[in-house]
């Protein structure tokens, strides 16, 4: 490009390039302002109200948090089927993911193809087709039951409507989803300069050891990543969930976000969804920076490397 | 160049052309929640509905109750309501203390809809502080659905319009001896049955009638019948909640997998517009009969009333009133429309087209208009309409108390109807 010289004439056409580019990104502009920000400072005012839609909002001041943490047992269920699920399902789906990672770290014949069909999982992943899916899998009649019946076990087991089972089968589905993380980890492992291992092998050391003082280590950025990613999916996580328990048996899975979803569009308490919502945002972006002030004792960079 | 725009031209003549013509019609919208059967009959109505009526066209929007709720809601919000929609009897309350719908007294003093032929208990579920707000589409009650056949098979006699709930525990008992199968299927725990109606059949109501405080003096009721319950399946004469919920319906509540469909059971509770429903999914050559809900004392009353399946009303947000009244009075009182509709919405309301249907219906339509003619003269006082926090009491407190943890085995009946007590208070004493 040529270089300008700084006369009125090119600040105006600098002012005109300036509207076209903000023309051109008006669309998304007006999108994000209309259905994302404007919407996120309504709903930091509804959650100070009482509001059900068909009544003008009415201030009740911190009336709903009081509730939430003090009358609503269900609210607390639902804090820790999430916990319980985002601790479980997140390192299960990191391992998972770094395990098929590893195995498909060769350059053996057909490997691009395994990569596409691991991944697959996780591209139809979020859908409510899977998770309807999954319910028939699980099912009374289901092919896990079928299954066990195939080697003379009882397979009578209502695994949805069992509250001990019940979550599992989302966490083993969650688990089953690792393409995405898993096409990271590939891609971290490939960073790794093969001179590491080379050099391992010849002071002796056995693929054990390999993984636990090369890979790892080499990795960590990349697990960082992938453990902040996964845990702010895990607190958010909603369509299995309504699909394949609908926060069943027992309150098991009625998950954080699905009960907020209920009390906002089941029950209309918008005043009392938005002060959940809140109060998630908060939590996860707590989370995420305990796990951010962490890293440095665990994380490392090779820029670091003086 | 020139014929373009001659042809642009033309264009614009003709849209404009249509633009009058359009003017000179009504323009209607409809709305309803129902299931698929519910959307074609409806559709087909509207149809018939424009074609003796040229000059009325009726737009339409239909969906599952719950996404219905959530449109409503938001439209009523943005002033963008239907002129028609259908609504619910736990509903109509909360709708009209915010002005959001149209008085029909006018409409009916000018017999711009004819309800000569309707009942006036009927009428009166609709009507709010002396005002009718809305118009039954159909009446509708409790039913217990029974395999005649595996009765028979069973050497069991019928039951009778006044069987107790000691009676109806016995047979169950006596159907899963003889016959190896459920006597009675899933879901009797439910909130009309096991709260409202058990409630009923003793002269109570569940809520006071400001709707701020409950109104039934024990749990007794409730606790005695939870326990029945629990004794049933523990008999093996009942399924357990789990295998209701994941093999009978009971979680999508589809009433077309409930156990007396594929013969697991013998008994079934459903309202009576889903007999028709239930009849079909089991597939010709069965032979059902309908009775009441059994009561406490022979002599007393039964758990059944009338209710109001689900109401048409007008939105006060409505341009064309009178036109909407015409739509209401047609779907009340034509016989060719109810022929289509297959009180699919329950029972019509008008006598007339009610003896029309029963000359025509099919025998399982006939077992159920035979069954609502009994309710009608053997039935308990009519309720008033839930409060407008009834359905949230229901989703977060009855629901996880009641049907979960007590036939999860967490909490006892007795203790599960103290803690509902003490929750259901709370939210109805709030401002």
């Amino acid at each position: 490009m040529k270089k300008r010289a700084t006369t009125s004439a090119s600040a105006g056409r600098q002012r005109l390039d300036n509207l076209a580019g903000y023309l051109f990104i008006s669309p998304w502009l007006f999108g994000f302002l209309a259905l994302t920000v404007i919407p996120i400072i309504a709903s930091i005012f509804l959650s100070f109200t009482n509001y059900d839609i068909l009544s003008p909002p009415r201030w009740v001041g911190l009336q709903n948090f009081k509730k939430m943490f003090f009358e609503d047992p269900r609210y607390w269920k639902s804090v820790r089927a999430t916990l319980y699920y985002a601790l479980t399902a997140v390192p299960l789906r990191l391992i998972v993911a770094l395990s098929v990672a590893m195995l498909l770290n060769t350059s053996r014949r057909g490997v691009a193809l395994y990569r596409a069909l691991f991944y697959v999982p996780s591209v139809v992943g979020d859908s409510v087709a899977v998770a309807v899916m999954w319910r028939q899998i699980f099912g009374g009649d289901g092919l896990v039951n079928a299954f066990l019946r195939l080697f003379g076990l009882p397979g009578k087991r209502l695994w949805l409507a069992d509250p001990q089972f019940a979550i599992w089968t989302l966490i083993l589905l969650a688990a089953w989803q690792f393409g995405s993380a898993m096409l990271i980890f590939l891609a971290g492992l490939k960073q790794i300069p093969y001179e590491l291992y080379e050099s391992a092998d010849i002071d002796g050391a056995g693929p054990v050891r390999k993984f636990f003082s090369i890979t790892i280590p080499q990795l960590t950025p990349i697990i960082f990543f992938n453990l902040v990613m996964q845990t702010i999916n895990g607190l958010i996580v909603f369509t299995p969930a309504l699909i394949i328990t609908n926060g069943g048996p027992l309150d098991t899975t009625n998950f954080y976000a699905l009960y907020l979803y209920k009390r906002g569009f089941e029950n209309f308490q918008m005043g009392y969804a938005s002060a959940m919502a809140w109060i998630l945002m908060l939590v996860t972006a707590l989370l995420t920076l305990v796990i951010f002030k962490t890293s440095s004792r665990w994380v490392f960079y090779e820029s670091e490397v003086k | 160049m020139k014929r373009k725009l001659i042809s642009l031209l033309c264009l614009a003549l003709i849209a404009l052309a249509g633009a009058f013509g359009q003017t000179k019609k009504v323009e209607l919208k409809f709305a309803w929640w129902g299931s698929q059967v519910r959307h074609e009959a409806t559709i087909k109505v509207i149809e018939l509905y424009q074609k003796l009526h040229p000059n009325v066209s009726i737009s339409y929007e239909f969906a599952g109750f719950d996404d219905y709720w959530m449109k409503m809601t938001t439209m009523a919000a943005g002033g963008q309501l239907p002129d028609i929609m259908q609504q619910d009897y736990s509903r109509i309350t909360e709708w009209q203390s915010r002005n959001l719908l149209e008085p029909l007294d006018p409409f009916v003093q000018n017999k711009t809809i004819n309800l000569s032929d309707v009942a006036k208990p009927i009428l009166d579920s609709g009507t709010i502080n002396g005002k009718l707000y809305a118009i039954s589409a159909g009446s509708n009650s409790y039913a217990m659905m029974l395999d005649v056949d595996a009765f028979k098979k069973a050497g069991i006699p019928l039951p009778s319009q006044d069987w107790t709930w000691d009676e109806f525990e016995k047979i169950a008992l006596q159907l899963h001896e003889k016959l190896g199968i459920y006597g009675i299927g899933g879901g009797f725990e439910v909130d009309e049955l096991a709260w409202k109606a058990n409630y009923l059949s003793d002269g109570q109501f569940l809520y006071s009638a400001d709707g701020k405080s409950l109104a039934y003096k024990d749990d007794a009721l409730l606790v005695n019948f939870l326990k029945m319950l629990q004794r049933l399946i523990k008999a093996g004469a009942a399924p357990t909640y789990q295998e209701y919920m994941s093999s009978f319906g009971g979680a999508t509540g589809n009433v077309q997998m409930d156990a007396i469909v594929t013969g697991k059971s013998a008994i079934e509770a459903v309202w009576s517009n889903q007999v028709v429903t239930v009849a079909t999914a089991a597939g010709p050559g069965r032979n059902f009969a309908v009775v009441h809900i059994p009561r406490h004392k022979k002599t007393g009353l039964p758990g059944n009333f009338l209710k109001p399946s689900m109401f048409l009303s007008i939105t006060s947000q409505s341009k064309n009133k009178e036109e909407a009244a015409k739509f209401i009075d047609f779907w009340t009182n034509s016989v060719e429309a109810n022929l289509i509709l297959n009180a699919e919405r329950g029972v019509p309301i008008s006598a007339k087209v009610r003896e029309a249907l029963k000359q025509t219906v099919s025998p399982i339509n006939k077992v159920v208009f035979e069954y609502m003619d009994r309710v009608a003269k053997d039935a308990a006082p009519t309720p008033p309409p839930e409060p407008a926090r009834h359905a949230e009491i229901r989703a977060n407190v009855y629901v996880p108390l009641i049907r979960e943890q007590v036939f999860y085995g967490v909490l006892t009946p007795e203790e599960a109807a103290k803690q509902l007590r003490i929750q259901a208070t709370e939210i109805l004493k709030r401002p």
